[in-house]
């Protein structure tokens, strides 16, 4: 065969190693977020919250709100009658607690920083590695969690049921029947998809108030949409896109590093990667990622503008940012702009031990 | 009359040869909702997440098959215009003028997980200088209308490492863009440099086929398979092909954090004979006496904060068929570019940079050695999704040749719209 041979069938071998390739690629596993649907694929815009979409196996209702609102505040449903949800989730510390990590019972540490409730009703999936597919779920785990709330499903249901005040409000919103580990989930998620925060001086300028942000802040929503490539993950109304991402947080345990979303799908690309989270109210909380890492929204930002840690498995997200300092202190200030000004959540305030359930 | 004549030939030659297509697809920040830094250190210069977003085939750096497509998004379509005022200075005369100085009409979008496309078009301009040769004529237009990409990207086929770009695209061997160059007018003149008999554009997007991909560690490769004239369709049955590899130290792409190094070989055939060639039925004709000629070169970007300095040099050699001086010799030529960016103020509103371009043609060219200091400051008016307007001074002061070395320098203000 001569040269010029040769030169006329290469491409077809190109073509066929890529047909085959493509091949191979539609073979590949299923993306890990199987629970977003198609709707919400890709970035959606920054803006205002839509109305919580409630599900039909959990209608709403003033009495079940109530019941989850006493249930969520109650440390009796765990095993030392000393954690309530409201513990690690408190609405003071913009519904997560003070960190870097949460106690659970017998001053135990947790591994990582409680995420927030507020506005938890939009995230697709629940827990910093999306274990849970809904806030239902979700509420099941901490009760039985030994290191939060050490209680078994088992126990926490006899100990509700043994208290009258309880036992009634669990008939008022369920009819007649042994109460169940999903009633009471259900009670306290439906509390949970209460605590939403709409009226941000974001959200005032979304709808047309120009005048809320400062100039600063004009300036801190652009860097945050553009050059801070914050919008990237933190899309859309709820700032977030679901998804897990590695930051290259150096993890404090190196022999023994949390594995992230890799515990849940054992998906190699999943290993170190956490759940984005809502910005909303974040001011509210420090400290930030998911082992309460950085201490300040400054500190966090300068961590990005980095470009991050070093991992192996660092998002392709992560690239260094080239802020200049008053960049930076445009994205601390309209990060700070979106703290809610809702007057129904900021006014939760823990229910004390005589005004629960007897 | 005739000295007018001249002048306008030469004012008209010289935009010509001064405008480039350049590319910033707004229709992307439409769709996500971003601004344009998202991608841009400055529109069109890409930040590393924008190479990152192109190489992954227009999708989002490990999204590939979460966001939307072509088809759940409003109709991708991108327009991009530079329109202002040029002074010119030769030794022949000074002209002025208001302009158009190009036009790009761009479409791209996600067809499905992992494969997209990128068109674009650039229509024709009609340039009222060519008038002299009679109302209509259309020459010496500001701008030909040509396809300049039209192609099709399998993406992650192996992720990361492997992607093919089928079509007309621009090279990867181009390390330093310049479809997406700051400069309106000035280029980058070692890319449109053509000595001797070889009709080689190595600034043109290549009609192929290109398999690229990346490597943790930011090791990156291009390996290209292409027409190698620049034009559909080819002119001879010679494939050219080329090579690139990159590797970014630190994190980043090396395009705007990190610093990159690169190398690159093109090796290619041009005709040297039409006199006995046929064409077949989609045009490709046999050009007959195929020689050969390669480049070679490399490249490197530093970043330190929101200063970029990029260079890059390669040298060219042409069989001696090619030579018109000397066709005893191959002809024999090197040149190169260096330039320096900077962007201020919040998101990048202001860019400065300067640059300086040379070619050093063979001995017995001399006429063509070039010699090019060229400075721009860009301002945009704003940072809003997905449409800017930028405005542009640039400045460029060129010699040329070495004995009778002649001199001309471009001024132009302009304003830059990108919708």
């Amino acid at each position: 065969m001569n040269n010029r041979t040769w030169w006329r069938i290469l491409p077809v071998c190109l073509a066929l190693a890529g047909l085959g390739a493509l091949r191979l690629s539609a073979e590949d596993k299923a993306p890990p977020i199987t629970q977003v649907n198609c709707q919400q694929l890709g970035p959606q815009r920054l803006g205002p919250l839509p109305p919580v979409v409630i599900p039909p196996s959990n209608p709403q209702s003033s009495a079940k709100i109530h019941l989850g609102k006493m249930l969520y505040f109650d440390p009796r449903l765990s095993s030392d009658r000393t954690i309530s949800c409201a513990t690690c989730h408190d609405p003071a510390m913009g519904w997560s607690d003070a960190g870097p990590t949460s106690k659970g019972i017998r001053g135990q540490m947790g591994g990582r920083r409680a995420p927030p409730v507020s506005n938890a009703a939009f995230s697709p999936l629940q827990f910093w590695d999306g274990r849970s597919p809904s806030l239902e779920d979700q509420a099941k785990g901490p009760i039985q969690n030994p290191v939060e709330m050490g209680n078994t499903h088992e126990a926490m249901i006899r100990t509700v049921a043994d208290i009258p005040g309880y036992v009634k409000l669990f008939k008022d919103v369920f009819g007649v029947g042994p109460i169940t580990v999903q009633q009471v989930a259900d009670a306290i998620a439906a509390f949970e998809r209460t605590v939403v925060t709409t009226d941000s001086r974001f959200d005032r300028y979304m709808r047309g108030d120009h005048q809320t942000l400062t100039k600063l802040e004009k300036q801190g929503l652009e860097i945050f949409n553009g050059k801070g490539h914050c919008t990237a993950c933190h899309w859309g109304p709820y700032f977030s896109d679901g998804r897990f991402h590695n930051l290259g947080v150096p993890p404090k345990d190196p022999k023994n590093p949390d594995q992230g979303r890799y515990a849940v799908t054992k998906n190699p690309e999943d290993m170190g990667a956490f759940k984005t989270p809502t910005v909303r109210d974040a001011a509210l909380r420090p400290p930030y990622l998911h082992d309460g890492s950085e201490k300040t929204l400054e500190s966090l930002i300068e961590f990005y503008d980095r470009g991050g840690g070093k991992d192996p498995n660092l998002d392709p997200l992560m690239v260094p940012l080239g802020l200049s300092r008053t960049e930076k202190a445009a994205l601390v200030a309209f990060i700070r702009a979106l703290t809610s000004l809702n007057p129904e959540v900021a006014a939760v305030k823990p229910i004390p031990a005589g005004k629960l359930p007897k | 009359m005739k000295k007018t004549l001249t002048t306008i030939v030469c004012v008209a030659a010289a935009l010509l040869l001064f405008s480039q297509s350049v590319s910033a697809i707004p229709a992307f920040a439409r769709k996500y909702g971003f601004n344009c830094n998202m991608c841009h250190v400055a529109f069109p210069k890409l930040n590393d997440f924008g190479q990152r977003f192109r190489d992954n085939g227009y999708q989002i750096p490990g999204q590939a098959g979460l966001e939307k497509t072509v088809f759940e998004t409003a109709v991708p379509i991108a327009l991009r215009t530079t329109t202002g005022y040029s002074l010119y200075k030769n030794g022949k005369g000074t002209m002025a003028g208001f302009h158009i100085y190009g036009l790009d009409l761009l479409a791209a979008g996600v067809l499905h997980k992992n494969i997209s496309f990128l068109f674009v078009y650039t229509p024709r301009i009609d340039e009222p200088a060519a008038d002299f040769h009679g109302p209509g004529s259309g020459d010496n237009p500001a701008q030909l209308a040509a396809i300049e990409s039209a192609n099709l990207v399998f993406s992650n086929l192996i992720k990361d490492k492997l992607n093919l770009r089928i079509g007309r695209f621009e090279p990867s061997f181009q390390l330093l863009s310049s479809k997406r160059l700051t400069y309106i007018l000035q280029p980058f003149e070692i890319y449109n440099f053509i000595g001797g008999l070889n009709g080689f554009d190595y600034s043109a997007n290549q009609l192929g086929i290109e398999a690229s991909g990346r490597f943790k560690g930011g090791l990156k490769y291009g390996l290209g398979y292409v027409n190698g004239n620049g034009a559909n369709p080819d002119n001879n049955s010679y494939k050219d092909f080329y090579g690139v590899l990159s590797k970014t130290i630190g994190p980043g792409e090396g395009q705007s954090s990190g610093q990159r190094i690169g190398v690159f070989g093109y090796f290619g055939w041009q005709p040297t004979d039409f006199s006995d060639s046929s064409v077949s039925p989609v045009g490709d004709a046999n050009g007959e006496k195929n020689r050969n000629f390669y480049r070679l070169g490399g490249s490197l970007s530093l970043n330190w904060k929101t200063f970029n300095l990029q260079a890059m040099a390669f040298r060219g050699v042409d069989d001696k068929d090619f030579n018109d001086i000397d066709p005893t010799q191959d002809y024999e030529f090197w040149g190169g570019i260096a330039q320096l960016d900077w962007a201020g103020l919040a998101d990048n509103r202001l860019v400065a940079s300067l640059m300086y371009n040379w070619v050093r043609p063979p001995a017995g060219a001399e006429p063509q050695q070039l010699n090019a200091f060229s400075a721009l400051v860009r301002y945009y008016l704003g940072s809003w999704s997905a449409v800017n307007i930028a405005l542009h001074a640039e400045y460029s002061h060129r010699t040329i040749g070495v004995v009778n070395q002649t001199k001309d320098n471009l001024f132009t203000l302009l304003l830059d719209f990108d919708f």
